[in-house]
C-alpha cells in the first residue's frame, strides 16, 4: 500500500481550529495526529513531514498572541524543530499558528499586532497569490478568497522598507487585495527562504468546499472545491513528490 | 467571644466567628425575624419559605447550619426552581376569572408531552437534563439551551455577558454524558444607543452604549476563545431596557444518542474538573432573584463572576475526550449555586458525601458555605467509576486541567457535606426540593382598539425612515466581532449575498458525522407584548419556526425553547401579561407540533429609580433548532439570480400594531396581527415540498419593517433590482397601503424561484394565500413597487443599503 505523508498538529490549551484543520489535512491525503502539547517531545517529530500550528487562542493570547505557545514549543522541541526544517520538513501556521511561527523566528522578522481598526474581524477577504511556485500555493489561482477571523493580524515590520523588501524577495507570498487590517504592504501570508515554512492569517480549512462560500452561487468549478482545498492540496502534492524524489 | 448560644442569629452573624460553619438557632424566631435573617444572609427567601424551613427543622428536631440554609436558598431560588412558573395564579382576562395551576405544567410541559407522544422517538430528552435533545439521525442527537444573564450584565456588562455565554456552554458540556458545543446564539435587549442622559433617572446606571459594547465584547471574548461559532442572534432596543438590559446566551450541541442517558449509582466517585473555587460569584442565584437598585451597582459586585475561557476550553477538551472513551457516568455543570446545586442534582436520589477539604481554592480562608455555593466559573462535576479514575487523571494531565476528587455517591439518599472534620450539612435530598407553592395574582385586559391607518403620502420616504430604525439597521459591526466560521461548519452564515453583508434569517450548521444539518433561529417581539402579549407569544413561535423552515428545515422535525424575562411578578398586570404570553406560545406551538424542550425564566427585571420602579415589558425569546435533511435543501435569505421571479406566501393583515412603522409614526394601541397558525403550518409544509423539489432559490421571512423592507433586504445581495406589483397580494380587504408595505403580520415568506418553476410552485399553494409579486431585473438597481398603475416605491437599493448598513456602525 502507498504510504501517506504524516502531519503533526500541535494543540495548545486554547487551540480551537484543530478539528477542522485535521479534517482538511485528512481530506487531501495526510495521516494526521492532533497532539496536545503536554505530550510533545522531540521523538514525536520522527516520521513526520509536516508540522501544523492551527488557529485558536493559545493560552488565551492575553500577552502578545502566540507568545507563550512559542516559548513552550521552544522549550520542548526548539532544536528538533530547527533540524526538522533543515532536513526538509514543512511547517504551516494558520492564524494563531502564524503568530506562533513568527514568534518562533521561523519566518521573516515581523510581528502580528492588533488590527488597525482595533476590532476582532470575521469576514471574507480576497488575496493575491504572489508565490505561485510556493509548495503551499502552487495549485491556488492568482486571486482567491478565504475567511479571516482575528483581532491581531496586522503584520508590521521594523520599518516600511523591510515589508517592501518581503514583497520584492517573494517572502510575502500572500497579500490582501484591500486594506483589511493595516498590514504593511497588505501582507496576509509569509514564507521563509526555503519555501517550506508558511504562515497566513486567513483560514484555508474553512473554505474546503464551494458551499462554504457565503454566496451559494460561488463557482467552485469541477469537484466543487473551495479555495482552501487547493492550498492543502498543493502542500500534499509537494510533499508527496519530494518524498518520491528522495533516494 | 460571647457564648453563641445566648445570641440571636443576627448577632451571631454580626460577630463573624472565625469558625468555618455555624448552627443557627431559628426555632424560636417569628416570621419577621426569619425574614430579617433571610435578608441579612442574602438568601432571597420569603417569609413563607423561611417558615416552611423552620417547620421542616422542627420536624427533624434540630437547628439548621448556615451551609444548609444556603443550600436550601439556592435550590429554592427562583433562578433554580422556577417557582413562579409553578405557582398557582388567580388570573383575570378581560374581567373573566380563571385559575392557572402552574404555567409550566399547563402550557409548557403538557403541551410538549402531547407533541412528544405524537412524534415518537423524535424528542429524546426534555426538561430534566441541562438541555433537551432531538434526534438528528440514527446515531446523533442535537440539543439547544439558552440562558439569561441579565442582572450581572446590568452591573458589569463585560463580565456578565462573558460568563453568561461561558455558563450556557457548560450546560451543553453537562448535557447527557457531555455534548459537544457547535454553535451559539446571543440575543440582547438594550436601551437605544442614542439615549440621552436625562432619560436615565438613577445614579450609577451604565449608559446603553456602554452596556452594549461591554456585552458584545464579553460574548466575543468567550465564544471566540472557546472556538464555538456565534451564528445567530438579535437585538431589540427600547427605553424600558435602560436599567435592566437583557442578555440571552444560547449554545447548541451534538452528542451520540447512546450517550444521552446518565445515572449516578452508589459507589461512584464524584469529581470536579476545571477551575478552582473562590469568593467570586457568591449569591449569584439568589441575587438574580431580586430587583436591582442603585446600591446593586456597588454592593452586588461580588455576585458577578470572572470568566476564564481557556480554563473552560481545557475542561471541554477533557470532557469530550473522556466521554469518547466511555469514562463518564454522569456529568453536570457548576452553574448557579455552584457545587451545592451540581452535587445536589447529582446526589438528589442516590445521596452521598462531599468532602469540602478536597476542593482546590483560589484563595485560603473560605468558610464552608462559601466553598459549597461559590459560583466560580469553569467547573464541571462528574460521577465516574472508581476504576476509571487513573485514566481520567491521565486525560486531565494531557489537557492540562485540574481534576479533584470531591466525594462518593453512597445510596443513602442523604446529601452529606464534610469540612474540617465536621458534618456541615446533612439534608434529605427529597425534602430539599419541596419548596412551598406560591400563590399569585394576574390580570390583563385588552389594550388595543381599531385605529385609522395614516395616509401614506410618500411611501419611499417612509421606507427610508424605517431603514434608520435601530430595530432594522444591520447588526454587521457586531456580527463581525464574533467568529461565526470556526469549526468550519457554518453553511448558512449570518451575513450573505454577493458581498457577504446582506441579512440572513436562520443560520445553518453542518454536523460532522451526519448528512443532515441543523438550523438555528430566534424570535422576540417585545413591542407587540406591550399591547397584546398573547399575540406576541403566538407570533414569536411562528417567526422562529418560520426562520427554520425558510432555511430548509423540515417543519415536522423541529423543537423550540422558551426564555421569559419580566419585571415584578407581584404586580398583577405584569404577571397577567406573562400568563397571556405563555398561552400565546403554547397555542401556536401545539398547532405547529413544535415541542418545547427546554426553557428558562428571569424575574425581577425592574429597577428602583428616583421616580419609582421601572419594569421591562414581558419579553419572550423563542429560539429553535430544526433538522435539514441534506445540504441541497439549505436555503438562504438573499436574492441569487437576476432572472428570478418573486412570490409571497401568507396572508397580509390590515393590522399595524406592534410594527416598527406604527412606532415611528406614533400609532398607539393599534390591533396587533393574529397568527393564523393552522393555515401557516399547511403553508410551511407546502413550502418544504417546494424546497425538496429544488424550486426555491431563496426565501426571506417578512418581519420588522414589513414586506417592503423584506424585499429590499433580499435585494441587498447586490445581484439585481426588483420590479414588484402588489395588486394580487393576499390580504384583508380593508388593508391600507401602509399595512401592505410595512405591516408585520406573521407567517409570511417572500420566495425567489426560477421562471420555469413558478407555475409548479403556484400549484403547490393552490388554495393557500400565495401570489406572484414580480421579478428581479438587471435594467435598474432599484426597489420598484407598484400597486396596479400607481408607483408606491422607487428607491435605489444602494441608498437603502447604505442607510441600513450605517445605522448601527456609527454607535458601535
Amino acid at each position: 500500500m502507498e504510504e501517506r505523508p504524516c502531519a503533526l498538529l500541535l494543540k495548545f490549551p486554547g487551540t480551537n481550529c484543530d478539528a477542522e484543520t485535521a479534517r482538511a489535512l485528512e481530506a487531501v491525503g495526510f495521516v494526521t495526529e492532533v497532539l496536545p502539547v503536554s505530550a510533545l517531545k522531540p521523538e514525536k517529530l520522527v516520521g513526520v513531514s509536516l508540522v501544523v500550528f492551527s488557529g485558536g487562542f493559545s493560552y488565551g493570547d492575553y500577552v502578545m498572541s502566540g507568545r507563550i505557545a512559542s516559548l513552550v514549543t521552544e522549550q520542548k522541541i526548539g532544536e528538533t524543530l530547527k533540524d526538522f526544517r533543515e532536513n526538509g520538513g514543512y511547517l504551516l501556521g494558520i492564524c494563531n499558528g502564524f503568530q506562533i511561527l513568527t514568534q518562533l523566528d521561523l519566518l521573516p522578522a515581523g510581528s502580528l499586532v492588533e488590527n488597525a481598526g482595533g476590532r476582532f474581524q470575521c469576514q471574507w477577504v480576497k488575496m493575491k497569490n504572489l508565490a505561485p511556485k510556493s509548495p503551499f500555493l502552487s495549485h491556488c489561482p492568482p486571486e482567491f478568497e478565504l475567511p479571516i477571523a482575528h483581532a491581531e493580524g496586522r503584520l508590521v515590520t521594523r520599518d516600511a522598507t523591510e515589508a517592501a523588501g518581503y514583497v520584492k524577495s517573494g517572502a510575502a507570498a500572500l497579500v490582501y487585495v484591500d486594506d483589511v487590517n493595516g498590514s504593511f504592504e497588505r501582507i496576509a501570508g509569509l514564507q521563509d527562504e526555503t519555501g517550506r515554512v508558511f504562515g497566513l492569517m486567513p483560514h484555508p480549512e474553512r473554505f474546503m468546499k464551494a458551499r462554504d462560500h457565503y454566496d451559494p452561487d460561488w463557482d467552485g468549478g469541477e469537484g466543487g472545491w473551495g479555495s482552501g482545498y487547493y492550498l492543502f492540496k498543493s502542500l500534499f502534492q509537494a510533499i508527496k513528490e519530494g518524498e518520491a524524489g528522495e533516494p | 467571644m460571647s457564648d453563641p448560644a445566648t445570641l440571636n442569629p443576627l448577632e451571631r452573624i454580626a460577630e463573624a466567628p472565625a469558625d468555618h460553619y455555624r448552627v443557627l438557632k431559628i426555632s424560636d424566631l417569628d416570621g419577621d425575624r426569619l425574614l430579617e435573617l433571610s435578608k441579612f444572609m442574602k438568601l432571597s427567601l420569603s417569609r413563607e419559605d423561611m417558615l416552611a424551613i423552620q417547620a421542616v427543622y422542627a420536624e427533624w428536631e434540630r437547628e439548621p447550619t448556615d451551609v444548609e440554609l444556603e443550600v436550601i436558598a439556592q435550590t429554592w431560588s427562583e433562578h433554580c426552581k422556577h417557582r413562579i412558573f409553578g405557582a398557582t395564579i388567580e388570573h383575570q382576562i378581560d374581567g373573566q376569572a380563571e385559575t392557572v395551576n402552574s404555567l409550566f405544567k399547563t402550557y409548557i410541559r403538557d403541551v410538549s408531552q402531547r407533541i412528544f407522544d405524537s412524534k415518537p422517538g423524535f424528542v429524546l430528552s426534555a426538561f430534566h437534563d441541562n438541555a433537551g435533545f432531538i434526534k438528528l439521525d440514527d446515531e446523533l442527537a442535537i440539543c439547544l439551551k439558552a440562558e439569561t444573564h441579565n442582572h450581572p450584565s446590568a452591573i458589569e456588562p463585560y463580565a456578565g455577558a462573558n460568563t453568561g455565554l461561558g455558563g450556557v456552554i457548560r450546560d451543553i458540556l453537562g448535557a447527557g454524558k457531555g455534548a459537544k458545543p457547535i454553535g451559539s446564539l446571543d440575543v440582547f435587549c438594550f436601551g437605544a444607543p442614542d439615549t440621552t442622559m436625562d432619560l436615565i433617572k438613577a445614579d450609577d446606571v451604565i449608559h446603553p452604549l456602554g452596556v452594549m459594547r461591554g456585552v458584545v465584547r464579553g460574548v466575543r471574548d468567550y465564544g471566540n476563545r472557546m472556538g464555538i461559532p456565534t451564528i445567530s442572534g438579535a437585538i431589540q432596543f427600547d427605553d424600558s431596557y435602560i436599567y435592566n438590559p437583557l442578555v440571552f446566551c444560547g449554545t447548541a450541541g451534538v452528542i451520540p444518542i447512546k450517550d444521552i442517558e446518565k445515572k449516578v449509582e452508589a459507589g461512584m466517585k464524584v469529581i470536579s474538573v476545571g477551575g478552582r473555587t473562590g469568593r467570586d460569584g457568591l449569591h449569584g442565584a439568589t441575587f438574580s432573584s431580586a430587583a436591582l437598585d442603585t446600591d446593586s451597582h456597588e454592593s452586588d459586585q461580588q455576585a458577578v463572576q470572572i470568566g476564564n475561557p481557556i480554563e473552560e476550553k481545557k475542561a471541554a477538551d477533557f470532557v469530550l475526550a473522556a466521554r469518547d472513551k466511555g469514562l463518564i457516568e454522569f456529568i453536570t455543570d457548576c452553574g448557579a449555586g455552584g457545587y451545592s446545586s451540581a452535587a445536589g442534582e447529582m446526589l438528589e436520589q442516590c445521596g452521598g458525601v462531599i468532602e469540602l477539604d478536597q476542593v482546590k481554592l483560589k484563595e485560603p480562608g473560605l468558610v464552608s458555605w462559601e466553598v459549597f455555593i461559590s459560583e466560580s466559573q469553569e467547573r464541571m462535576v462528574l460521577a465516574v467509576k472508581e476504576s476509571s479514575l487513573p485514566e481520567l487523571r491521565k486525560l486531565a494531565d494531557l489537557y492540562e486541567t485540574e481534576l479533584t476528587e470531591l466525594g462518593t455517591a453512597d445510596g443513602s439518599g442523604i446529601l452529606k457535606v464534610r469540612h474540617h472534620g465536621n458534618t456541615v450539612c446533612e439534608l434529605d435530598c427529597s425534602k430539599l426540593h419541596d419548596a412551598p407553592t406560591r400563590h399569585l395574582k394576574g390580570r390583563w385586559s385588552k389594550k388595543t382598539s381599531p385605529v385609522e391607518a395614516p395616509v401614506l403620502t410618500n411611501p419611499g420616504e417612509a421606507l427610508r425612515d424605517l431603514f434608520i430604525d435601530f430595530a432594522i439597521v444591520s447588526r454587521e459591526p457586531i456580527i463581525r466581532e464574533y467568529d461565526h466560521e470556526v469549526q468550519g461548519n457554518t453553511v448558512l452564515k449570518p451575513l450573505a449575498g454577493a458581498s457577504g453583508d446582506a441579512p440572513q434569517d436562520a443560520s445553518v450548521l453542518r454536523i460532522s458525522g451526519s448528512k443532515r444539518l441543523m438550523a438555528m433561529g430566534v424570535s422576540l417581539l417585545p413591542e407587540w407584548g406591550k399591547t397584546d402579549p398573547y399575540a406576541m407569544g403566538a407570533a414569536c413561535v411562528d417567526e422562529c419556526v418560520r426562520q427554520l423552515v425558510a432555511a430548509g428545515a423540515d417543519p415536522d422535525r423541529l423543537a423550540i425553547l422558551d426564555n421569559f424575562c419580566m419585571g415584578n411578578p407581584d404586580a398583577e398586570e405584569e404577571l397577567g401579561a406573562l400568563v397571556e404570553t405563555v398561552k400565546g406560545i403554547a397555542s401556536v406551538a401545539e398547532v405547529y407540533g413544535a415541542p418545547f424542550v427546554s426553557g428558562k425564566d428571569s424575574f425581577y427585571n425592574y429597577f428602583e429609580t428616583k421616580e419609582g420602579p421601572v419594569s421591562i415589558p414581558v419579553t419572550i425569546l423563542i429560539s429553535g433548532m430544526g433538522i435539514i435533511e441534506e445540504e441541497s435543501h439549505v436555503t438562504g435569505a438573499s436574492l441569487r439570480k437576476s432572472d428570478s421571479l418573486l412570490a409571497i406566501i401568507g396572508h397580509t393583515s390590515g393590522d399595524l400594531g406592534g410594527s416598527v412603522f406604527a412606532r415611528r409614526h406614533g400609532i398607539k394601541n393599534a390591533p396587533v396581527p393574529a397568527t393564523r397558525s393552522e393555515e401557516a403550518l399547511a403553508c410551511y409544509r407546502q413550502y418544504y415540498e417546494a424546497v425538496k423539489k429544488g424550486y426555491i432559490r431563496s426565501a426571506h421571512d417578512v418581519s420588522e419593517g414589513g414586506l417592503a423592507v423584506t424585499l429590499a433586504e433580499m435585494a441587498f445581495s447586490g445581484k439585481a433590482g426588483l420590479e414588484i406589483d402588489l395588486c394580487s397580494l393576499p390580504m384583508d380587504d380593508d388593508a391600507s397601503k401602509a399595512a401592505m408595505l410595512f405591516g408585520e403580520s406573521p407567517s409570511r415568506l417572500v420566495i425567489e424561484v426560477a421562471p420555469e418553476h413558478l407555475a409548479k410552485v403556484a400549484d403547490l399553494f393552490e388554495g393557500f394565500p400565495f401570489a406572484a409579486l414580480g421579478r428581479a431585473t438587471t435594467t435598474h438597481a432599484n426597489l420598484h413597487i407598484e400597486w396596479g398603475k400607481e408607483t408606491l416605491v422607487n428607491e435605489p437599493l444602494a441608498d437603502l443599503k447604505s442607510l441600513w448598513k450605517n445605522g448601527l456602525a456609527r454607535y458601535y
